[in-house]
């Protein structure tokens, strides 16, 4: 876990993987209550008769990022301290695309393949078999991949600074774009034919 | 649409407008004279050779190697995932955007403290945090690591476990097992005589 409280040294790396645990039994918990282990739920959103995918992901990220901002206006949150995953713009690129296919025809993500697997669904199984087929095949052929996978090295680049706005309106846009989103599937899933399952 | 969900979205978009309105002008700030000579004084800044070859090691993506040698060196050997940055373009923007990256440690080194403890003190006078020396610079590094000393016969458990770390280490980095200078063509082993013991008598029965 690379965080601001273990990297500024308050509690030791010891206690990564309790937290890691943690962590995952809420985000489990949090998965299987909003419906997430079920495929036809979260397939729903490529039919347009069930947008809870969209909105989970769209809450998820406009609360974390407009926190993560007022703790540190309040100066309860150092930003320096924060671990921002490096970018890798072409195996980004080809990633995404691999993971739309995939969420698409097996109607999870790797994370709501696990939960449906922990309550005992068949297809959750399967993918969860598939998905550690494909990560093992891929380690297995890493070296013929190698290059993709570090090209377009961006460093740690925030969208905002790509676009040359602040964080704050950054997050004001995407809210915006949220809420925008909310409405618009609602009415979408007004239109459509409801979708029992 | 529900009117509580209304009411979420507009106190939402409120939320948003208040950052915007809140937001802090992030200016690079100096750091006041005081602080600086503290911070001069605290011997936390250096990292050891051992220190930075296990981040090394283990792939950390924290750690940020600077190394400030001139380009000509540093095309010739460098630590692994270093960037080079010459200590004149040190104050220029993409330096200081790179240096001001969140969540990574940066540790400067050239061939030894000189350059790098310069680089610090003005890394830290504008405020650029976990900024660090590789202690001793590469020389030390290459001392420690790529050709360490002899150990004593009494040394610690503590020692030797540093010992097999930095052999491990130099495995790592050069692939060999032992140094370049010490061959073992030159050594001369003595010539073993060995002294067979007798055969012993048969006994003369009984169990």
């Amino acid at each position: 876990m690379i965080g601001p409280i273990i990297s500024s040294g308050l509690v030791s790396h010891a206690w990564d993987n309790i937290f890691a645990v943690f962590i995952g039994m809420g985000f489990g918990f949090a998965l299987e209550s909003s419906g997430f282990s079920s495929s036809r739920k979260i397939i729903g959103t490529f039919f347009g008769y069930d947008f809870v995918v969209v909105k989970v992901f769209f809450t998820a990220a406009i609360v974390a990022s407009m926190g993560l901002l007022y703790l540190s206006y309040l100066g309860l949150v150092d930003f320096s301290q924060l671990y921002i995953q490096p970018t890798f713009l072409t195996s980004a690129i080809v990633g995404g695309i691999i993971m739309g296919i995939g969420f698409s025809m097996g109607g999870f993500c790797p994370g709501t393949s696990l939960c449906a697997a922990a309550v005992g669904r068949l297809d959750g199984l399967v993918f969860f078999g598939g998905m550690f087929l494909g990560v093992f095949l891929f380690s297995e052929s890493f070296p013929i991949f190698e290059n993709m996978y570090y090209s377009g090295s961006q460093g740690a680049k925030m969208i905002n600074s790509a676009f040359g706005i602040s964080p704050e309106l950054f997050t004001f846009f995407l809210v915006l774009a949220a809420v925008g989103m909310f409405f618009g599937a609602a009415w979408v899933q007004k239109k459509v034919k409801k979708v029992e399952y | 649409m529900e009117r509580k969900y209304t009411i979420l979205a507009v106190l939402l978009i409120v939320l948003a407008l208040g950052l915007v309105v809140l937001q802090k002008k992030k200016e690079l700030k100096e750091t006041d004279p005081k602080s600086l000579l503290m911070a001069i004084a605290e011997k936390s800044r250096f990292l050891s050779a051992d220190q930075v070859t296990h981040r090394i090691i283990e792939n950390d993506p924290t750690l940020m190697l600077i190394d400030l040698r001139p380009t000509d060196q540093f095309k010739k050997f460098t630590l692994p995932g270093s960037i080079n940055i010459q200590p004149d373009s040190l104050l220029s923007k993409g330096t200081l955007e790179l240096l001001n990256q969140p969540g990574k440690d940066k540790v400067l080194y050239g061939n030894s403290d000189l350059t790098a403890e310069k680089a610090w003190v003005l890394g830290t006078r504008l405020s650029i945090s976990r900024l660090y020396i590789l202690k001793g610079g590469l020389n030390e590094w290459y001392n420690t690591i790529i050709k360490p000393g002899d150990v004593s016969a009494t040394a610690s458990s503590a020692d030797l476990d540093l010992v097999s770390f930095r052999n491990a280490a130099r495995q790592f980095f050069t692939g060999a097992g032992k140094t370049s200078d010490a061959t073992d063509d030159s050594k001369s082993y003595e010539k073993v005589n060995v002294l067979r013991k007798a055969p012993a008598a048969k006994s003369g029965g009984g169990c």
